[in-house]
């Protein structure tokens, strides 16, 4: 499947999988949190008001009969705890970073209302036992109200609000357990079980905020992550529509059909129609009547394997009547359930670019064929007076011919070399492998080179025995490495030196070192000394010949080979160039 | 290897003036008898009258090129079994494997040699059966 059909697929796939999750799970606890104790300090105001008017009215209600200064003394702590919580609440609403210290406020506000919880549970252990029944009565009804009428306000944190009612019940049930009565002891076991169920109620309204402030947050972050997703698809689109718009490629939008939905402005170009002209027309407007069984053949193969195609050359008319041919890719985009949305194909003219490449390959064949049959009675003819077939030829005319030979030879270099890297770089050298014994291999080069040494007063010579190991290597290949090499060694050397050759093999690898006396490699051209057409000096390359090639003819032929190509500097003067192969098992 | 030594060279060329190095080389370094045919379409006649040991072609010739003269010389029993060397400018590797696919018993690639160009063409005589 294509990698747009794939995308959609795991888009749509992502989308299932977070719809099957709980939404819930995606909330941040902590703002979650935030958002309950900001329920809890909200309902402080209503709740000390509540406490206020209750406790008036309880005031009013238990002095008489009672000490005064007890009850005095209760609304004062009533009274107290109000004002403080009026001062946590407004220590509160002041702290901007509140959302920040959720844990500190929520701690506080659990002591206030067990401190309130307190207070109530204070009038309980000391109005009760000594009151008569209607203010029992009263007392009760006062004590399972301000309980209850807690579930509600601390409903936000069930811990908060049992904190709270325990404060209430425990003394409460103590006095009723200890009254000596049997109906308050009675009462006094029922308590705990009213506490018990309160907690219970508010445990479950406490999951229901929780639940509720989750969903909230969830949703929000969905809608902003999906206003994100919103707006990153705009600009995808702007994008997608700009890319093809400006693309200096032909981009047509089809459907299954082969209808033309849509075009680019450089299809309009490319193929000289309007866009009105291509749009709601089969895709065989730009295609030879004699290739639309061809075209219905691959289009039908397209559309049934649901996968794109790429690198389709395809000769299109133009609407003036002259072929353009371009490289099609053509990718269908194809919903989860296998239906095809569109088709988009994009066509990139290659009509120059053949071009290009069938002058390179003539111009190659023009190298190798109008240049060496020339080159062939030059050089042929030279030759030929030098060796003295025709007999003694006056010296100085055997100078001039000898220049004209040497030079008609390097030109020939020249085009071997320029056809060589054109081949290698192409891809289309191939090599014909075959074992090779070394010793015998730097045995031929240099005797095939003896005569390039003594033109330069230099003499080829192994250094210690060589090696007898074997190498899989093409041998034609491998004598022109070795000859470039041993050429180069020669050039660079002062007249009456040595260049040996050395034979070395470890770990499996077989090196092949010549050495020379030369001047050595300058540092800032040891970098590029594998490139093409670099010499070190360029007056070298007048001077000594060579075209500059043959060292990036020889790493390139040496890494088809498998192995790899170097220098060294010389101990005691010079340089070693080396290359390593595999050695044959 | 043949019996006798490599004497009577059957060359098809176009280009005289590598005509006139080879019969240079051949006859005055190699000691050889040439004969030099410079049109392609001839070629079958003259090889029947003069009755080589080996014979030279050229590759890329006006009227009918070296592949296509070869395979008439196939087809031919007085030229059948003439051992074919090819001599061409042509470089890539498809080529020469063409020519050895075709029945060649060498190719020599120009510019060669004209000092060697007689002991080229005895080495390959000599690994002829």
């Amino acid at each position: 499947m294509n990698t747009l059909a794939n995308g959609i697929d795991t888009a749509e796939a992502g989308a299932a999988a977070a719809i099957t999750a709980d939404i819930r799970d995606r909330a941040d606890p902590a703002l979650v949190r935030a958002d309950r104790v900001e329920q809890l300090y909200s309902q402080l105001p209503l709740g000390m008001a509540a406490t206020v008017v209750i406790g008036v009215i309880s005031a009013m209600e238990l002095h008489e009969g009672r000490l005064l200064e007890l009850v005095l003394f209760w609304g004062s702590l009533l009274g107290l705890v109000v004002v403080l919580h009026a001062l946590l609440y407004l220590g509160y609403r002041n702290d901007t970073k509140r959302h920040l210290n959720t844990g500190q406020w929520l701690r506080w506000l659990g002591i206030g209302a067990f401190a309130a919880g307190a207070t109530w549970g204070f009038a309980a252990a000391v109005f009760f036992p000594s009151h008569a029944d209607e203010r029992q009565v009263f007392l009760a009804f006062l004590l399972a109200g301000v309980l209850s009428g807690g579930i509600p306000m601390y409903a936000a944190s069930w811990p908060v609000f049992a904190a709270y009612a325990a404060a209430i019940a425990l003394p409460f049930t103590y006095v009723l357990a200890t009254f000596g009565n049997r109906l308050f002891a009675e009462i006094a076991l029922l308590i705990p079980l009213f506490y018990g169920v309160s907690v219970a109620i508010a445990f479950r309204l406490n999951g229901v905020f929780v639940s509720g402030y989750r969903l909230r947050h969830a949703y929000q972050r969905q809608l902003i992550e999906l206003q994100e997703a919103r707006r990153q698809i705009e600009a995808s689109g702007r994008k997608l529509t700009l890319f093809a718009e400006r693309a200096p490629i032909a981009v047509l939008e089809l459907d299954a059909q082969g209808t033309i939905h849509d075009v680019n402005h450089a299809a309009e170009i490319l193929f000289g129609y309007a866009a009105d002209e291509l749009i709601g027309h089969s895709a065989k407007r730009i295609v030879r009547p004699k290739h639309h069984a061809d075209f219905d053949r691959e289009w039908g193969a397209m559309i049934a394997n649901r996968a794109p195609v790429a690198g389709v050359k395809v000769r299109n008319p133009r609407r003036d009547g002259i072929d353009v041919v371009c490289e099609w890719t053509v990718t269908p985009l194809v919903n989860p359930d296998g239906t095809i949305i569109s088709v988009i194909a994009q066509g990139r003219d290659i009509t120059a670019q053949l071009e290009a490449e069938r002058m390179k390959k003539e111009f190659t064949s023009t190298l190798s064929h109008e240049l060496r049959t020339p080159l062939t009675s030059i050089i042929g003819s030279l030759q030929l007076i030098n060796a003295g077939v025709l007999g003694e030829v006056p010296k100085d005319v055997t100078e001039l011919t000898e220049v004209a030979e040497r030079n008609g030879q390097r030109l020939l270099d020249l085009i071997n070399d320029i056809l060589d890297i054109e081949k290698i770089e192409s891809g289309k050298l191939t090599l014909v492998p075959e074992v090779i014994r070394v010793d015998e291999l730097v045995r031929e080069a240099m005797l095939l080179n003896k005569g390039f040494g003594d033109r330069f007063h230099v003499r080829f010579q192994p250094r210690g025995t060589l090696l007898e190991s074997e190498v899989t290597a093409d041998r034609k290949r491998l004598l022109q490495v070795m000859t470039n090499l041993l050429s180069n060694a020669a050039k660079f050397s002062p007249e009456g030196e040595v260049v040996e050759i050395s034979t070395e093999q470890a770990n499996g690898i077989l090196r092949v070192g010549v050495h020379d006396r030369g001047p050595g490699i300058p540092e800032a051209f040891r970098a590029r000394i594998f490139g093409r057409f670099n010499q070190a000096d360029s007056t070298a390359t007048r001077q000594k010949g060579g075209t500059g090639l043959g060292l990036a003819i020889c790493k390139r032929l040496v890494e088809m080979m498998q192995g790899r190509i170097g220098f060294q500097d010389r101990d005691g003067g010079g340089s070693t160039f080396w290359f390593e192969l595999p050695r044959h098992a | 290897m043949p019996e006798r030594p490599l004497q009577r060279i059957s060359y098809v060329e176009d280009d005289e003036d590598i005509q006139r190095i080879v019969r240079m080389s051949l006859e005055r370094v190699g000691k050889m008898t040439v004969d030099v045919v410079s049109d392609p379409l001839t070629a079958i006649g003259r090889m029947t009258s003069f009755k080589p040991d080996l014979v030279m072609l050229d590759w890329m010739m006006p009227g009918m090129d070296g592949p296509t003269l070869f395979k008439k010389m196939k087809l031919e029993p007085d030229t059948a079994k003439l051992p074919v060397v090819f001599i061409t400018a042509k470089a890539a590797q498809r080529d020469l494997d063409e020519l050895q696919a075709l029945g060649a018993v060498g190719t020599i690639s120009k510019p060669f040699s004209p000092k060697d160009l007689p002991d080229q063409l005895r080495a390959i005589w000599a690994k002829l059966p």
